[in-house]
């Protein structure tokens, strides 16, 4: 083990850290509000394709990233602010306690400046236009529980930083190998893993202090098959907030089984082969008895369920890039308290739980909650911050996270999927005169405010008389949202939850880890094929 | 951000400090230092919101070495650090370097070029030094005319105005050196481009456009940027009142940025080494042989005349060349970058991923190995990947947007789609999009009604879309894709019998 830990900054901002913002507010007239989050990171991580090692890494990195918030030139006059952020990876200049204040005084320098800059400009547009043509003025960050002081450690048994460099390296190897070898189809293969250790800090004006602590160990595969049949490319990730153990062991989590790196491409890699000898699915024209697994259903709870109910998403504020939500048309004019799904229907997020996307603290400080998004059937709320709160007159509940310190935190989504009901899935098929299995999901299409989409299958079986028959590759499900929730009419008792490693959000480009997931499902739907 | 001075002297004493390790044969240190600034928009006139919702940077700044041992030629060993640009660093990363190493029999050992490099017209502009404040000021007038556009144009008897205004103005520039064992001295370049991106929703019109703009210096930044929010908004307002045409086959006019988003996300992945070697390009077999129409060329131009982005040297310290990809139609060349340039020559199985019209051996330059962060800006942490940099298609016999929209006759102009995917794989060319705005109905060759947006998903091919074009537009223009490093130059395309499917399954 080296001389120098970069997890020792945080430690040391997580004492001295306050001062520093308490003394930039004294200082700096009209500034309301300031907070740092930091974050250290250790990263191991290895790729493999074809069954040969083709690349290793191994870093360990520091970044943060400030906000201030200052009045406007007419505070009191409506709550005029403007905000600014600055955010950076400065690294091992982390160690340099004194080069690491500066910057961190630089920096709330440089967001000071773009706050008020901000404000300014702001103010003289709302002075020209005149006569509250601008519209409805800003709200403040809503309130929420007392400021947090707290530390949470992470959890792993095969600590990230002293694990052999040659164990992730020979593991990841075998994978590719294995699925390599699973059929002379396979004619292409990338096996990639990665183990991480973070700790993270933040610190703000309003009082918290708090460090949360996180292991990752994620595997990916991506598979080419061809056979004189067709042609499939499949992949797929597994992660959980666990140490190495999980990628060369597994994990037999009731919530989020996952199995060890080399069992997982190889059935990735035997699923392609098998694909790619399939028939395209031509389906019929009219809508059919759908039957749709957990994994299928993850990625139906992230679309349409998750993003729809992030109440930036739903506030308009990302109507440029990625649209709106059907959740929503105006503060006064949501979804809330209506029914938009079965009643054997509820779906959540929560980020207590331990998946992908567990956390205790979200990055304003905000303790993470269950967030009931559908509650048999009824629609009852949006993941929130602490600044679309206030104008949804909501309590924060803990759902402003960033990819890392130095970027500006989003909405997103945590452990967000559909709940468990009481029907067998077994049952669920038995019971279907004619109808098909949707497994796995690949790509989303979905409508500008995701009240409608189109997601592509891995495997569609059809089902007659209540058997699982043929097998069939390229398929799609179409449906309206509220008309697929309002027709599901069968809940398995199956809650999966699935890794989501790379949910982009964001200008930047966020990529978030997360997980999505429900039981087996049934309802009606229209399929596509290929 | 670092002086591009400082990253040469430290990328040159790097070199020489790993270049004195005994035991390595070839040494590599690649610094860069990349800042984004981003002044996101957002405004809604009938709930609470800032205006300019964020001004905010993201900064990196650091070193990458990659070390081939003498052991064993084949052998790599990789790692980066942040921050920290001194010689206890690189001892540090040495160390993690050799603990990385893995074996991989196919690599081909570090990138080695022509001894010198001509650089050029230099990527460097006064945007490298643009200020934060500038940048606010921008943004503010942007919104400033966007309502007050809204508010001289606002359509009267309405109870709720429904303006939303999103978008960004953003900044990306990036200074990096790189020296190597395997070329001379150091090798460095700057560069900065701006793109703002301004969409504004009439919700009581169910309207919906878009105004973009980008370029390579603050007076361009100046002169088009200010007046997006108005135009977007102008532009938005004559959209309200749309049709809604049934779903089935129809002509379509594909204006600059959905040929743009079908570019970026379907066919330049498909036009790599990479794509070839992995056998997931939608082109496999086909080198050498027709692709797109025969009045179609396609080329990746670095340094291209009146280009946003300019790159003379790649991220491998290579020179980024124009590479010319599609010409009449036949596919003539692919990106690469170093590694997969040389996996897909020592490929066993080449002849048949290639197919029969390509030439017996063919060359794939390393002209395109770019180590890019989510912003597209050079990233230290980033293993050399291959990209694009300014995509440009031309066609012959190309037409005014007059005949364009005359050719087509009876049909669907689309001014903008998004989520385009590749469906069925990468390898299969289909793909799906939603139409999303800026489009109308064409009826007796004119432009007749808007189109009410986010109504219609296109569901097709790559064939459908570029094998027999019924028309090209002459004007090219310049494009960007979210989340995308590269920048599009490309005209629009019209395309009989593409299949529309409606978004409400149940229309």
């Amino acid at each position: 083990m080296k001389n120098r830990d970069l997890f020792e900054a945080v430690e040391f901002l997580r004492r001295d850290g306050e001062e520093l913002l308490r003394r930039f507010a004294r200082s700096h007239r009209g500034v309301t509000y300031a907070d740092l989050r930091f974050e250290a990171v250790f990263h191991r991580s290895c790729v493999a394709s074809d069954g040969e090692p083709r690349e290793s890494v191994e870093s360990e990195s520091a970044s943060f990233g400030v906000t201030v918030w200052v009045d406007g030139p007419d505070a009191g006059a409506g709550n005029f602010f403007g905000a600014g952020q600055y955010g950076a990876e400065i690294g091992a200049l982390a160690l340099d306690r004194k080069k690491l204040m500066a910057a961190l005084r630089a920096a709330l320098e440089e967001a000071g400046a773009r706050a008020r800059a901000s404000a300014r400009a702001g103010a003289a547009v709302r002075r020209r236009l005149g006569g509250g043509r601008f519209g409805v003025r800003a709200a403040a960050l809503a309130q929420g529980p007392p400021p947090a002081r707290d530390d949470v450690a992470a959890v792993f048994r095969d600590d990230p930083r002293t694990l052999d460099p040659e164990a992730l390296k020979r593991l990841t190897r075998e994978a590719s190998a294995c699925a390599r070898d699973v059929s002379s189809a396979i004619v292409y293969n990338v096996a990639a893993a990665l183990i991480e250790l973070r700790r993270e800090l933040f610190v703000s004006t309003a009082g918290a202090a708090l460090t949360q602590a996180f292991a990752f160990a994620q595997g990916d595969c991506y598979v080419v098959a061809e056979t004189p049949q067709g042609h499939q490319e499949t992949y797929d990730s597994i992660g959980q907030q666990r140490g190495f153990e999980v990628l060369s062991e597994g994990c037999a989590s009731a919530l989020q089984p996952t199995p060890d790196l080399v069992s997982f491409a190889n059935a990735l890699a035997r699923e392609a082969a098998e694909l790619a000898e399939a028939p395209v699915l031509k389906p019929p024209a009219s809508e059919v008895t759908v039957v749709t697994d957990p994994h299928f259903n993850a990625l139906l709870a992230h679309e349409i369920v998750g993003h729809p109910s992030e109440a930036d998403r739903a506030l308009k504020m990302e109507a440029a890039y990625a649209g709106r939500s059907w959740l929503l048309r105006s503060p006064a004019a949501s979804e809330i308290g209506n029914p938009i799904g079965a009643p054997i229907l509820s779906a959540c997020s929560d980020p207590t739980l331990v998946g992908y996307g567990h956390y205790r603290y979200d990055h304003e400080g905000t303790p993470g909650r269950r967030v009931m998004h559908l509650d048999r059937g009824v629609f009852r709320g949006f993941l929130n911050s602490r600044a679309t709160a206030a104008i949804l007159d909501a309590e924060p509940n803990g759902s402003a996270r960033a990819s890392a310190a130095c970027y500006v935190p989003l909405i997103r989504m945590s452990n967000t999927f559909f709940m468990a009901g009481a029907d067998d899935p077994a049952r669920m098929i038995a019971d279907v005169e004619h109808g098909y299995y949707v497994c796995g999901s690949q790509i989303p299409s979905i409508a500008e405010s995701r009240e409608n989409f189109r997601i592509s299958a891995r495997r569609v079986y059809e089902i007659e008389n209540g058997r699982l028959g043929r097998l069939y590759r390229s398929g799609s499900v179409l449906g309206d949202s509220k008309r697929f929730f309002m027709n599901v009419d069968a809940v398995g008792n199956d809650l999966r939850l699935i890794a989501i490693p790379n949910c982009g959000k964001g200008q930047p480009m966020q990529a978030k880890r997360m997980s999505n997931g429900g039981p087996t499902l049934r309802s009606r739907a229209r399929l596509a094929g290929g | 951000m670092l002086p591009l001075a400082e990253l040469k002297r430290f990328a040159r004493e790097g070199a020489r400090v790993l270049a004195a390790e005994p035991d390595l044969a070839q040494v590599e240190l690649y610094c860069s230092s990349a800042e984004q600034l981003v002044m996101r928009l957002n405004y809604t006139s009938d709930i609470p919101s800032n205006g300019v919702e964020e001004c905010k940077s993201l900064g990196a700044d650091g070193f990458a070495i990659r070390i081939v041992p003498r052991r064993n030629s084949h052998e790599i060993g990789t790692a980066f650090v942040a921050g920290d640009l001194s010689v206890a660093a690189i001892r540090e990363a040495l160390e993690r370097a050799r603990r990385a190493a893995v074996i991989d029999p196919h690599f081909p050992g570090l990138p080695d070029g022509p001894g010198r490099i001509e650089i050029g017209k230099s990527g460097a502009n006064d945007l490298i030094r643009a200020s934060s404040a500038r940048m606010v000021e921008t943004a503010w007038g942007i919104v400033d005319g966007a309502i007050r556009a809204f508010t001289a144009r606002m359509p009267p008897g309405i109870d709720r105005r429904g303006l939303v205004l999103g978008g960004d103005l953003s900044i990306t520039r990036d200074r990096f050196a790189i020296a190597s064992s395997n070329f001379d001295g150091v090798r460095a370049e700057q560069s900065a481009c701006f793109s703002s991106s301004v969409t504004a929703l009439v919700e009581t019109l169910d309207a919906r456009s878009t105004a973009t703009a980008v370029g390579a210096s603050i007076a361009e930044l100046v002169r088009t940027v200010p007046r997006l929010g108005g135009e977007a908004v102008r532009r938005a307002l004559a959209l309200g009142d749309g049709e809604q045409p049934a779903p089935g086959k129809h002509r379509v006019l594909l204006g600059p940025q959905p040929i743009a988003e079908i570019l970026c996300y379907l066919v330049v992945p498909s036009l790599t080494t990479g794509a070839f070697h992995a056998a997931n390009s939608a082109y496999l077999g086909r080198f050498g042989g027709g692709v797109m129409d025969e009045r179609i060329s396609l080329a990746d131009e670095p340094a291209g005349r009146a280009r946003a982005l300019m790159r003379a040297i790649t991220c491998e310290g290579l020179p980024a060349r124009r590479s010319e990809l599609i010409r009449d139609g036949r596919l003539i060349g692919l990106l690469s970058n170093h590694y997969d340039s040389h996996r897909l020559a020592h490929d066993e199985h080449r002849g048949e991923k290639l197919g029969p019209h390509a030439p017996a051996n063919p060359l794939f330059p390393a002209a395109s190995g770019y180590r890019l962060g989510e912003g597209g800006g050079r990233r230290f942490d980033a293993t050399p990947g291959t990209a694009a940099t300014n995509i440009v298609m031309h066609s012959r016999g190309s037409v005014s947007e007059r005949e364009l929209i005359a050719a087509v006759g009876e049909g669907i102009y689309v001014g903008r789609v998004w989520y385009t995917y590749p469906i069925n794989g990468q390898r299969a060319g289909d793909f799906t999009c939603t139409i999303t705005g800026d489009s109308y109905l064409i009826r007796n060759g004119k432009l007749a009604a808007p189109l009410k947006p986010n109504r219609l998903r296109i569901n097709a091919n790559l064939e459908e879309i570029f094998r027999a074009p019924m028309a090209a537009g002459k004007r090219i223009e310049p494009v960007t894709v979210w989340g995308s490093p590269e920048m599009f130059y490309v005209p629009a395309l019209a395309c009989d019998a593409i299949s529309l499917s409606a978004v409400n399954a149940d229309n």
